[in-house]
């Protein structure tokens, strides 16, 4: 008895992400990226020398970019994991595991302001089969914490904003603060106004720092319109605000040769790309658009990956629901969907399911590529 | 025999039904076929399924977690084309229970029921509760 009815429409919230580990909100780090950067490296040694950062990127698939389903808002974010380093148990300190991977080359090597793959396109027929491609690691030197970034009343100067957030840097360099700048070549950046002129202060290496502008050097939002502020502006190349987080110099590593006589060598730059917007309170609130990284004259974006946090296979528990594959619930995950940016699936589930489907198994988007993300290999 | 080949995800499942159930929900595989799973649910609270206990049988095919488990003939589109293998048995029995809270007459097994909870919802309500205790009370 009682089998008469049916859920087609009511039962929604089901259809969406099943959210995998409901009951262990705690134990989820925070969100993750792909995209050329990120932290910690896997497990990460305690945060002892210059291995605490470490990035991963994915060989550039040798297409152009590719178009994004139709439907990309439901999407993840109803999905993605709690905010808040302190929860997650399993790094220490500084750069709570957040891994930052890019799924494109955006621009490799060359001078200028890159195209930025399109953010959304026509749909398309379903996509070929996908093979796995392997995500690479770089190291960024630097590394601006997004979600710590604020703006806040200078005390001393009631009229004046001064910027805060935390970040980690491998080696020593500069912050510097730009309002309303567009990058006109490779990591240099012209203000939109003269006579608002960029802050620049230097900064030592150390992990989880605590960047806050000095009283006295911060800026009269006044000066600009509410809504100017908002937004960014001019085919979305001037932002508001941009934190160029950058290192002098660079010792070279066992994976790259890096002439460090030469003059020019690329910079080693972070550029956090924000806009503000005043709040109920009458404070401002800062919201990072985007993150991007310049490593060796190689332009990446960063973005999230969503799920990635809870399985560093390093201190992989086989009884935390939060690590495991959704399909096999025995291996950790270490394969994310694109472009939906799931991280959900170990890679032979994953391969098992790109012979019977080409959906997601958390938001039912057609997967695109599928990234597999070894961030518990200690060969690099 | 069935048992012997059982993937590790079935048996962390049922393991995790046994030991934190779903509130209203009791699911314990058979012990002859673990991929046999004898299911109650509760009728919900403040629903006309209230008091009610609703038995179904749940098989998990070879093929699962890839394709849906199978459970009669409820119409839940999770049971078919919007089966995710990251769904679970739980997940599956939550969306039954979800059901019963709100039926949904617009996708009905039975037309002459759906056409009754749609014309006239308070007495359906009615007859539902009283099938609820004829049908699915007691043990
Ligand atoms: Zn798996
Ligand atoms: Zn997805």
């Amino acid at each position: 008895m009682g089998n008469f009815w049916s859920g087609r429409r009511r039962h929604n919230y089901f259809h969406y992400p099943p959210p995998p580990p409901p009951p262990h909100h705690h134990h989820l780090p925070p969100p993750y990226y792909y995209s050329a950067e990120s932290h910690p490296p896997p497990p990460p040694p305690p945060p002892s020398q210059g291995y605490f950062i470490t990035n991963t990127y994915v060989t550039p698939p040798p297409l152009p970019a590719p178009p994004l389903p139709p439907t990309s808002h439901p999407q993840a974010h109803s999905f993605s994991y709690p905010n808040g380093y302190s929860n997650c148990p399993n790094y220490g300190n500084s750069m709570t595991g957040r891994y930052q991977y890019q799924p494109y080359y955006v621009n490799q090597g060359t001078s200028g302001w890159p195209a930025i793959r399109p953010t959304a396109g026509p749909a398309n027929p379903p996509p070929p089969y996908v093979d796995h491609q392997a995500a690479k690691k770089v190291k960024n030197d630097v590394n601006v914490h997004k979600d710590t970034l604020r703006l806040e009343v200078d005390e001393r100067n009631p009229d004046h904003h001064l910027v805060s957030f935390v970040f980690d840097a491998l080696y020593d360099g500069s912050i510097t603060i730009f309002y309303f700048a567009k990058e006109v070549e490779t990591c240099k950046f012209i203000p939109l106004f003269p006579e608002v002129e960029p802050v620049r202060i230097p900064f030592h290496k150390g992990a989880g720092q605590n960047f806050c502008q000095t009283s006295g050097t911060g800026i009269d939002l006044g000066f600009f319109a509410l809504d100017d502020l908002s937004k960014p502006s001019e085919g979305e190349d001037v932002f508001p605000l941009i934190i160029c987080a950058e290192t002098y110099s660079r010792t070279p590593s066992a994976d790259e040769n890096l002439s460090e006589s030469t003059p020019d060598v690329s910079p080693n730059m972070q550029i956090t790309q924000a806009v503000l917007e005043k709040n109920g309170s009458g404070s401002f609130q800062v919201k990072v658009v985007r993150q991007i990284l310049w490593i060796d004259g190689a332009r990446y974006e960063l973005r999230e990956l969503y799920g990635i946090g809870s399985s560093t296979a390093a201190d992989f528990n086989d009884s935390d629901p939060g690590k495991e594959c959704v399909i096999c619930m025995t291996e950790p995950k270490d394969t994310a969907v694109l472009p939906c940016r799931h991280m959900c699936m170990c890679s032979e589930c994953a391969k098992a399911l790109r012979l019977q489907s080409n959906k997601c198994p958390i938001c039912r988007q057609s997967i695109e590529e599928l990234i597999e993300i070894k961030i518990n290999n200690s060969n690099q | 025999m069935a048992n012997s080949n059982l993937p590790r995800r079935i048996i962390k499942e049922t393991q995790r039904l046994l030991s934190e159930p779903a509130p209203g929900i009791s699911a314990s595989p058979s012990e002859d076929n673990m991929r046999y799973f004898n299911v109650m649910i509760l009728g919900p609270t403040q629903s006309p399924y209230e008091g009610g206990v609703f038995k179904l049988e749940l098989f998990l095919p070879e093929e699962y977690p890839m394709a849906a488990p199978k459970l009669g003939r409820i119409c839940l589109d999770i049971l078919k084309d919007k089966w995710s293998p990251a769904l679970q048995i739980r997940t599956v029995l939550l969306s039954i229970q979800a059901l019963l809270s709100a039926p949904n007459p617009d996708d009905p097994l039975s037309e002459n029921i759906a056409k009754h909870w749609k014309s006239n919802e308070a007495e359906a309500v009615e007859t539902a509760k009283e099938w609820t205790r004829l049908y699915a009370s007691g043990a």
